[in-house]
């Protein structure tokens, strides 16, 4: 088994400049082959990678993003496989050597930052972190896609208004399926969002009783990132309410996806690093040093204390 | 060229003859089928004898571009002779296929031709996919009338196939080439469900019905035509009405998209509205195709302004195609409206003429590669009988064998063994073939093929 999962560990990157190429050669060819082998190839990357996930999860009992190396491949995965779902629904390969391009700059750079440290963050080993990240991870992947898509529309109407006829204007698909493309991932990303915030809530209630008293009180659903993911959840449901029943549509529409990513970003990014919030992992972010959550886990683990069950208030 | 027959093309065609020669030289259907006729029933010299004709088939192929006549004639057959016998007997203007206008290849170079042909290589508008349907037509009619030859079915096969391999594998044949198609493919780079959205023509001239037909055939939503003159703009919707009707009747061909046939019949998918309501029929559309006569611009910033205004940022894509321009100059810069000319089209149709002409290099690729394997074949053409001979010979033993295990055995058992005998005749012909193909000479191959038949010939097998 571990030698299998060292020749997936291998193969994996590989196998993502493969599809990236097979995109790539599509967008600057169009070639008959080319679209017909791209679609399949991702897929059948994606379910291999998704098996090598799970089975190194049974292997390590634990969720296998514990380290950096773990994460930037579970980052690949899921912006293969959001990418794949779109591409879908809506028929459309020619953006594919973007999305895939970017996955297998991350398989390259987990493979760049080697296995790392054993991680036995009991974090990792809940069910109920394991499922709020993978949801979370999977919510702001397809958000980011959006905000690509947005970009992509924006580009072309940009060369549609300057008469520029060159390979964008031949390849990339129309400014209504990139437009689609956007609202397509925003459809996916707005409810996975909801699910990430709902459990982590549940998640929260739980875990209070499972670490340090005065860590517990620091589990509070104002916590700044909690109540920004609320606000992203809110302001993109807006948008795409927007877009179904009053007819948000074209370049300001596009405008308004991107404005809300780097938003999203920024704030995101400002919050990390300049309010106080328990939603700091040594996992994976080397920077933190700071007591955590996930180092009073641990120590309440490793203190053997029972765990109990709160009931929400 | 190998075998008992050679084969010819005699062609007149845009790149050697002006059109009034084309005119003169095209056959209708009833011509070709008389040619076909006539050369049935030709000059038996070569025949060996045997009462047959010269000709063994012939294939014309007459397009608007051009006439090929396609013959298979037997070994020491004068095909132009034949040929311009077979003209003349029809009333056809035999000289000009073998003037200063003609083309004329034979074997391996007509068939080239064919192959090239048959690819869109050699069409007016390189890659056009027309010719392939022309060619089968062509095809069909000839072996409704007599069954071709071995050489010109082979060819005209391989030349299908060639043509297929070329338009599947390369892009020859992607993106427009006139400037109507072009007007939808600039569309399509806005609006990809052309059912979704609506059309307004602007001016009911001949420019324009054009331009909305195409619009029409890629499923656009609905057409309104505004016209100065009412009653025009109305002839022309119920025009452009009753063509679309008339094409619910009509089979889809292989290379059109599939019809939404109920959007069709929608009455309501072309109207007519008169001048005054132009403003609210451009507020009403997605795409606004103008070709009026007027010398002064028609649509105004103002009126554009007001009709973007209930939009909500969707785009608004404007073809103006009338000389002078009709869309005033303002107009292309209020957000969200695009304005395109028949210069911008003219750029389109220029690029993609020239990614398909990058293209070029790797069709030769795949017709050298068709055509490696048309030449295999014809070099293989004398060892068929006798191989052929050998099969038969072989499969007579297995039978016997098998029928006999059949007896003796269940029925299970003879069957595997039917199977293995198979994969051993298979392999014995296989390994024989290669040998003939690789002889050093013709001698030794002739050698080769003489030793066989003596030793399988039916003339001498063993009854037992």
């Amino acid at each position: 088994m571990s030698t299998a999962l060292t020749l997936i560990t291998i193969l994996l990157p590989l196998g993502y400049a493969a599809v990236w190429a097979d995109y790539l050669w599509l967008f600057y060819t169009d070639h008959p082959w080319a679209r017909r082998t791209c679609s399949r190839l991702a897929g059948s990357l994606v379910l291999l990678h998704m098996a090598a996930i799970v089975v190194r999860a049974v292997g390590l009992k634990r969720l296998p993003m514990g380290t950096q190396s773990e994460f930037l491949a579970a980052l690949a995965l899921a912006l293969m496989g959001t990418y794949l779902v779109i591409e879908r629904r809506l028929r459309a390969k020619q953006t594919g050597f973007l999305t895939t391009g970017a996955a297998a700059l991350l398989m390259l750079l987990a493979s760049l930052a080697g296995p790392g440290t054993a991680n036995t963050s009991p974090l990792l080993q809940d069910p109920g972190f394991a499922g709020h990240a993978v949801l979370v991870l999977l919510a702001y992947t397809a958000l980011s896609l959006s905000f690509l898509y947005a970009i992509l529309y924006l580009v072309l109407a940009r060369q549609l208004m300057r008469r520029q006829f060159g390979l964008l204007f031949r390849r990339l698909p129309a400014l209504e399926t990139l437009e689609r493309m956007s609202v397509v991932a925003v459809e996916m990303g707005v409810p996975l969002l909801f699910l990430a915030l709902a459990l982590g809530h549940l998640w929260m209630y739980n875990l209070a009783d499972r670490v340090d008293p005065k860590m517990a009180a620091t589990l509070t659903p104002w916590d700044p990132k909690i109540l920004l993911s609320w606000v992203i959840f809110l302001a993109y449901t807006a948008g795409l309410v927007g877009h179904r029943f009053w007819g948000w549509r074209g370049r300001r529409m596009n405008i308004m996806a991107v404005a809300a990513y780097i938003a999203v970003v920024v704030g995101m990014g400002a919050i990390h690093h300049f309010f106080p919030t328990f939603h700091k992992f040594p996992t994976l972010d080397a920077a933190v040093t700071a007591d955590t959550l996930e180092q009073s886990l641990a120590r309440h683990a490793a203190a053997g204390s029972p765990l109990e069950t709160r009931e929400w208030r | 060229m190998t075998g008992a027959t050679t084969l010819h093309v005699r062609s007149i065609n845009h790149k050697t003859a002006p059109t009034a020669v084309r005119e003169r030289a095209h056959l209708t259907e009833v011509r070709a089928a008389e040619l076909m006729d006539a050369l049935s029933a030709g000059s038996t010299g070569a025949g060996g004898g045997r009462g047959e004709p010269d000709c063994v088939s012939v294939i014309p192929v007459s397009t608007c571009n051009r006439t090929e006549i396609y013959l298979e004639v037997r070994v020491g057959a004068d095909p132009d002779a034949i040929l311009r016998e077979a003209l003349t007997a029809i009333g056809a203007e035999a000289d000009l296929f073998f003037g200063e206008h003609a083309l004329r290849l034979d074997n391996l170079d007509a068939i080239a031709h064919l192959f090239r042909l048959a690819s869109g290589m050699e069409s007016l508008m390189l890659g056009e996919p027309q010719i392939t349907a022309q060619l089968k037509d062509a095809y069909r009619q000839a072996r409704a009338h007599h069954e071709p030859g071995p050489g010109l079915l082979r060819a005209f096969q391989g030349a299908f196939r060639a043509g297929k391999r070329v338009r599947t594998e390369t892009r020859i044949s992607t993106g427009a080439v006139s400037v109507a198609f072009a007007a939808v493919e600039l569309a399509r780079k806005f609006f990809d469900r052309f059912s979704r959205h609506r059309a307004v023509l602007v001016g009911a001239g001949e420019t324009g019905a054009l331009a909305a037909r195409h619009f029409l055939q890629h499923e656009i939503g609905q057409l309104t035509v505004v016209n100065r003159s009412f009653e025009r703009a109305q002839a022309l919707a119920a025009t452009l009405r009753e063509e679309q009707l008339r094409q619910l009747d009509e089979p889809d061909g292989d290379d059109t998209r599939r019809v939404d046939r109920a959007l069709r019949a929608r009455a309501d998918r072309i109207v007519a509205r008169p001048w005054e309501e132009l403003g609210a029929a451009i507020a009403a559309a997605d795409v606004v195709l103008t070709t009026t006569g007027a010398t002064e611009p028609v649509i105004m910033p103002d009126m554009v302004h007001e009709a973007v205004r209930g939009r909500h940022g969707l785009p608004l894509f404007m073809l103006d195609i009338a000389v002078p321009r009709d869309v005033h100059p303002e107009v292309s810069k209020i957000g969200n409206v695009f304005v395109f000319g028949l210069e911008d089209l003219d750029e389109i149709v220029q690029g993609n003429l020239a990614a398909r002409r990058n293209q070029i290099p790797h069709a030769e690729r795949l017709i050298g590669e068709e055509l490696d394997q048309f030449r295999q074949w014809l070099e293989d053409i004398d060892l068929r009988p006798t191989v052929a001979e050998f099969r038969a010979y072989l499969e007579d033993l297995k039978d016997k064998q098998v029928g006999f295990v059949r007896k003796k055995h269940s029925d299970e058992v003879a069957d595997e063994v039917d199977k293995s005998l198979q994969q051993f005749i298979k392999k014995v012909l296989g390994r024989s073939m290669s040998t003939l193909r690789n002889s050093e000479s013709r001698e030794e191959r002739q050698r080769h093929l003489e030793t066989l038949r003596h030793l399988f010939s039916t003339d001498d097998r063993d009854p037992d």
